[in-house]
């Protein structure tokens, strides 16, 4: 017999049960009975309670014969010892009846309702009995509009149940505050912005409103809640580095919609529009189907076989000539796993170089790099869950709203809470509002501020010495070099008081648990890798390290960046980033792919595109990589390309370096293969095709198996599960990974023997033993110095929600009808300066080259900087951007170009550029 | 945002909301009384204003402003008359009363709804609103023209008050 503890258990229908703390009565229930033992109609698992409806009525007694009041579940905290009667006369007639009520303003026409089936009213209604509405028919709200303005949402509110849900998910979930309920009783409806369309509001197109309301009121153009689909696949987004889950519905082979899995530890039923909505680039009439080979000056259709021998005769025949190291890959950072994997085991096992690298280089090589130097390990220490834990953010150079949706809400709704946060960037970025401290530095002085910030922690006598001391090493170096700083200077280079940065380093270090995010505003400079250094510092002095809630976590750009590293697609490690100049690490690779490798660090990217423009890299091999538009300098890039004798590009769209190619690839998207995404919080989590490939077309992973087979490898042929296996035997992290075991949810690496990973790293010791302390004085960037006189103004680049990298998928998608172009951003003084106005042309030019933008004139960015995105290659913005890299990494200094501007015309004129009109078909210029 | 807050309200304003120091929320209530009486009515600009000075989103404001039909959303006439409808007033002829005012102001009686209880005069000098109860039971039917409180007001002298207002 059950003993009743009174802390711990209550009596459901009698019978005594267990509760946790902080338990409603719903969730009791739910817990022991299942989700909809008790009906409910404004609750959802994904919102706070809320007690709006009364669906889910219960009486409960303090004592069994104890007189019984009537609650709502939902909302009502369970209390030891109480007696919930969730069956009784009473509260099902009580239920009946408000379902009936709710039914006398509802259209009956459920057979031809896009949710048929799918509505919760619906299955409440059957649940709690209702046969027939008893009512005549009054007053109603049958005959509202519908709003089908905006290119993904929808809205019938005839529909509506004024159950605040959708509301609910826009300011807890996604934290946009479009949605309210207007008036009250009778007239209560529900409203976006100042009662206006969805199209003309704020809303960003998470939705998460759509997939919180319960009936069809609100929905999107891909009716997402109905129930066409006979199949639905769980995978992950292949958008960002957040690593949103998702679940593919699909009919007779074509995805129908996306939605957000409820049991998602990263994303819980939610996900930006890119995930959700953004996906139907994948069948687009663009999409390569045929492998092509360049003959005479252009592409001819061939067959799969075809194509591998012609690979095969060039590059045996280029390799015999110049040797393995004429010969160089670069792999994707969007690819999976697996295929990362096993393309740096072709070029390094099969071809013999270790000529390979990814598009990391461009964006987090500098976080890997610098974070190795300080801890041992290149990634992020804490997981995006912390953010529960937490009691101070900072965020450096990241715009998590835009380039991390998913975590940028969370971050926004902790702000939101209380929990204060400081903001380094040059931008007055949407997360400022809720920011507690923003410091506004000018692009390229990250060194010198956190500097000052470490220095303010170390003059207000707040370092952790103990921590320091037991911890770490070279604590007095770094000591020694702030201790030499001059403030003054600093002021003036990162215009930013020094009051502000010593009230922002204290915040940071008073606080019991401080957790920073970086981006690409910390990286993409040419002291990437040593403000990283510096960060880590930072959470080094202050004992920020090791324990939930604190801990240095970039917000790494692509979905599987952090993958590609950890593969081995980098030239100085290998797979589990052994040194591959290391011998005995050398040894280790060799038996493992029974091949001889090479023990000479490779090739980086920006040295590969020199090697072939000085001759020495004869046939490069490009996974899923546009360089030519999203690489710097584009007119080098195109030269180098040129410069090639072999060019291979596995590719799912003609983009502008395929036309270069001499052999094209029609590679799947993340839709159509299976294998896995590891993403910025280390989480390894599993792809899974949702559809097949198109036909014609091969998963990367199984082109670069087939290569390799042809090329006279035994190579066994593609399976995510068998190439991940393959993995977990070389790669020491991956240790305890199987695909079975990797479950739902992923694993985040380390991952121990038996599926065990690791969410936070660094617990007693840093992988290196003792982290260690790195001081570097700040440096002007070479750009500055050079054309700094010349070309007064500094460019900095950056990216939107809508779009992805240089927009090759999500321009074929309803994304390209949100937003239509690049513009770039002026200060209001700058603007008068040179008589600019908004909306008009603007010709920016550095000592590179020219673009075209229109101007938007805002206080956003202060005076003297210049804002961009570059998601429209056509305005190639890449034109004037610079060669100078990061010193460590060869990463490039995206984010400081010195540019000068003028008006070249009013908006109305077209200035030789082509202005996207809204609504045109998503087709791009090819 | 083109709401100019005149300095002696803002100043009342921001020594008002230091009676909420829990909650920011909670004063957005007060701040929208003072705006309201201030200009009249609340407009666009003015929820955006105060969402702005609370630290909020604008439509954490203007949900405020719709749920309580005190709130005006548009202007009201020059001299606005607040008419009480509950039981004693009701029972002593305050239905007769607005009637008789609205007759002599000019003013169309059907435009007045729930969500909208007022309505305008053409010329802009009156508006009448059939509100809740005035607190003056005893003394029925009542109004308040402005701040001014009307007892026993016999619906015949509608067009005197007026007057005295004109
Ligand atoms: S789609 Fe997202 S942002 Fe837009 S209204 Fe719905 S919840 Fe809010
Ligand atoms: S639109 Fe949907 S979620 Fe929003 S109140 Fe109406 S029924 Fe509820
Ligand atoms: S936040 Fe990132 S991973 Fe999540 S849906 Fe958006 S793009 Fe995809
Ligand atoms: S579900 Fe509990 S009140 Fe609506
Ligand atoms: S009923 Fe009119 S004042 Fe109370």
């Amino acid at each position: 017999m059950v003993t009743l503890n009174p802390t711990t258990h209550a009596y459901l229908d009698g019978q005594l049960l267990a509760f946790q703390p902080g338990d409603t009565i719903l969730k009791f229930v739910d817990r022991h009975k299942g989700r909809g033992f008790v009906p409910t109609l404004c609750d959802a698992p994904q919102l706070d309670p809320y007690g709006a409806c009364r669906v889910c009525s219960v009486e409960v007694a303090l004592k069994e014969d104890g007189p019984r009041r009537v609650v709502a579940s939902c909302h009502t905290p369970l209390s030891a010892g109480m007696h919930v009667h969730t069956q009784t006369q009473k509260v099902q007639k009580l239920r009946r009846n408000i379902v009936e009520l709710v039914l006398t303003d509802h259209p009956l026409d459920c057979l031809t309702c896009e949710v048929n089936g799918n509505c919760e009213l619906q299955t409440v209604a059957a649940k709690v009995g209702i046969r027939k509405v008893r009512y005549p028919e009054g007053k109603n709200h049958l005959n509202r509009q519908k709003d089908l303005s905006h290119p993904y949402m929808t809205s019938d509110l005839s529909k509506c149940i004024n159950c605040s849900r959708c509301v609910r998910a826009c300011d807890e979930v996604q934290g946009q505050f479009v949605l309210s309920m207007h008036g009250r009783g009778f007239d209560a409806r529900i409203i976006k912005g100042f009662d206006t369309s969805f199209e003309d509001s704020e809303c960003v197109s998470c939705g998460a409103c759509s997939q919180a309301c319960p009936t069809s009121a609100i929905s999107d153009i891909f009716q997402s809640k109905a129930i066409v689909a006979t199949e639905k696949t769980r995978t992950i987004c292949t958008y960002c580095g957040v690593g949103c889950n998702l679940d593919v519905a699909t009919k007779n082979n074509e995805v129908l919609s996306i939605q957000a899995p409820l049991d998602a530890e990263v994303n819980f039923a939610h996900t930006c529009l890119k995930g959700r909505y953004a996906f139907r680039f994948y069948n687009h009439p663009d999409r390569l189907r045929k492998p092509l080979i360049r003959t005479n000056g252009h592409f001819e259709e061939v067959t799969w076989e075809q194509a591998y021998a012609h690979i095969v005769e060039n590059l045996t025949r280029i390799r015999a000539e110049y040797g393995p190291d004429s010969i160089a890959g670069i792999s994707s950072a969007r690819c999976t796993n697996e295929e990362n994997y096993l393309m740096q085991k072709f070029i390094r096992a099969v071809i013999g170089t270790n000529n390979i690298d990814c598009c990391a280089r461009v964006c987090h090589s500098p976080t890997a790099f610098g974070m190795q130097q300080s801890f041992g390990t290149g990634a992020a220490t804490n997981s995006v869950e912390d953010l529960q834990h937490t009691q101070c953010i900072l965020v450096i150079g990241a715009n998590p709203t835009e380039g991390h949706p998913v975590t940028g809400a969370k971050i926004k709704q902790r702000a939101m809470k209380g929990v204060p946060l400081i903001v380094i960037d040059p931008r007055e970025i949407e997360i400022v509002k809720y920011a507690k401290h923003h410091l506004q530095l000018r692009p390229g002085t990250n060194v010198a501020l956190l500097n000052m910030f470490a220095y303010f922690i170390l003059e207000g006598g707040m370092v952790d010495r103990d921590f320091v001391g037991s911890r770490c090493e070279n604590w007095s170096e770094f000591e020694a070099g702030l201790r030499s700083l001059d403030l003054d200077q600093i002021e003036e280079v990162t215009g930013v008081p020094r009051e502000k940065v010593r009230a922002a380093a204290t915040e940071y270090a008073e606080s019991p648990a401080s957790m920073s995010f970086h981006g690409l505003g910390v990286t993409e400079h040419s002291m990437g890798a040593k403000t990283v250094m510096l960060i880590a510092n930072l959470a080094m002095m202050t004992g920020n390290i090791g324990r939930p809630g604190v801990g240095v976590n970039p917000l790494r750009g692509q979905n599987n960046v952090q993958g590609a590293a950890d593969m081995g697609c980098q030239p100085h490690q290998g797979a589990g980033y052994m040194r591959v100049n290391d011998p005995a690490m050398q040894r280790l690779y060799q038996d493992f792919y029974g091949m001889p490798v090479s023990g000479e660090i490779g090739l980086k990217i920006p040295e590969m595109f020199e090697a072939a423009r000085n001759g020495r890299l004869k046939a490069l091999w490009l996974m899923g990589e546009d360089v030519v538009q999203t690489d710097p300098n584009s007119e080098a890039v195109k030269e180098s390309m040129n410069a090639l004798d072999f060019l291979v590009v596995q590719e799912i769209f003609m983009t502008e370096t395929a036309k270069f190619a001499n052999v094209i690839l029609p590679a799947a998207s993340f839709l159509e293969k299976s294998g896995t995404f590891t993403n910025a919080e280390r989480r390894v989590q599993r792809v899974n095709a949702a559809v097949p490939p198109l036909e014609g077309t091969k998963p990367d992973g199984q082109i670069i198996c087939e290569i390799m087979q042809h090329m006279g490898y035994p190579q066994a042929d593609y399976t995510a599960d068998g190439v991940l296996e393959e993995i977990s035997r070389v790669v020491p992290f991956f240790k305890g990974a199987t695909w079975e075991g990797l479950g739902d949810n992923g694993k985040q690496w380390p991952v121990k023997e038996g599926n065990v990973g690791t969410p936070i790293m660094h617990l007693d010791s840093f992988k290196r033993g003792l982290g260690k302390f790195h001081f570097f004085a700040w440096q002007e960037s070479q750009e500055v110095l050079e054309h700094g006189l010349e070309f007064p103004y500094i460019l900095t680049t950056g990216r939107l929600l809508e779009h992805y990298n240089c927009g090759t998928m999500t321009r074929r998608t309803g994304n390209a009808d949100i937003v239509v172009e690049d513009v770039v951003v002026i200060n209001p003084a700058d603007a008068a300066k040179k008589g600019v106005t908004g909306g008009d042309w603007v010709r920016l030019f550095s000592a590179r080259g020219e673009v075209r933008l229109r101007s938007r004139i805002s206080e956003e960015v202060k005076p003297g900087v210049i804002y961009t995105t570059f998601h429209f290659p056509e305005h190639l913005v890449n034109n004037i951007t610079s060669d100078v890299h990061d010193s460590d990494t060869l990463c490039p200094e995206y984010k400081v170009v010195a540019i000068d501007f003028e008006r070249v015309g009013s908006g109305d004129e077209p200035a030789g550029l082509p202005i996207r009109e809204k609504g045109r078909a998503h087709t791009l210029p090819v | 945002m083109s709401l100019s807050v005149p300095a002696d309200i803002e100043k009342e304003i921001d020594e008002r909301i230091t009676h909420y120091p829990v909650s920011r929320r909670s004063a957005v209530l007060p701040v929208l009384h003072i705006l309201q009486r201030h200009f009249r009515f609340l407009s666009e600009d003015a929820v955006s204003w105060t969402a702005a000075k609370l630290g909020l989103e604008p439509i954490q404001v203007l949900e405020v402003v719709t749920f309580y039909p005190g709130f005006r959303q548009e202007a009201p006439g020059k001299v606005h008359i607040r008419v009480c409808r509950t039981l004693s007033c009701a029972m002593a002829g305050s239905y007769e009363l607005l009637d008789n005012l609205c007759q002599a102001a000019g003013i169309d009686a059907s435009r007045m709804g729930h969500h909208h209880p007022f309505a305008v005069s053409k010329d802009g000098r009156f508006s009448i609103e059939f509100v809740e109860c005035l607190a003056s039971c005893g003394s029925a039917p009542v109004c308040l023209v402005e701040d001014e409180l009307h007892e026993r007001v016999s619906p015949e002298t509608a067009p005197d008050l007026l007057a005295r207002y004109s």
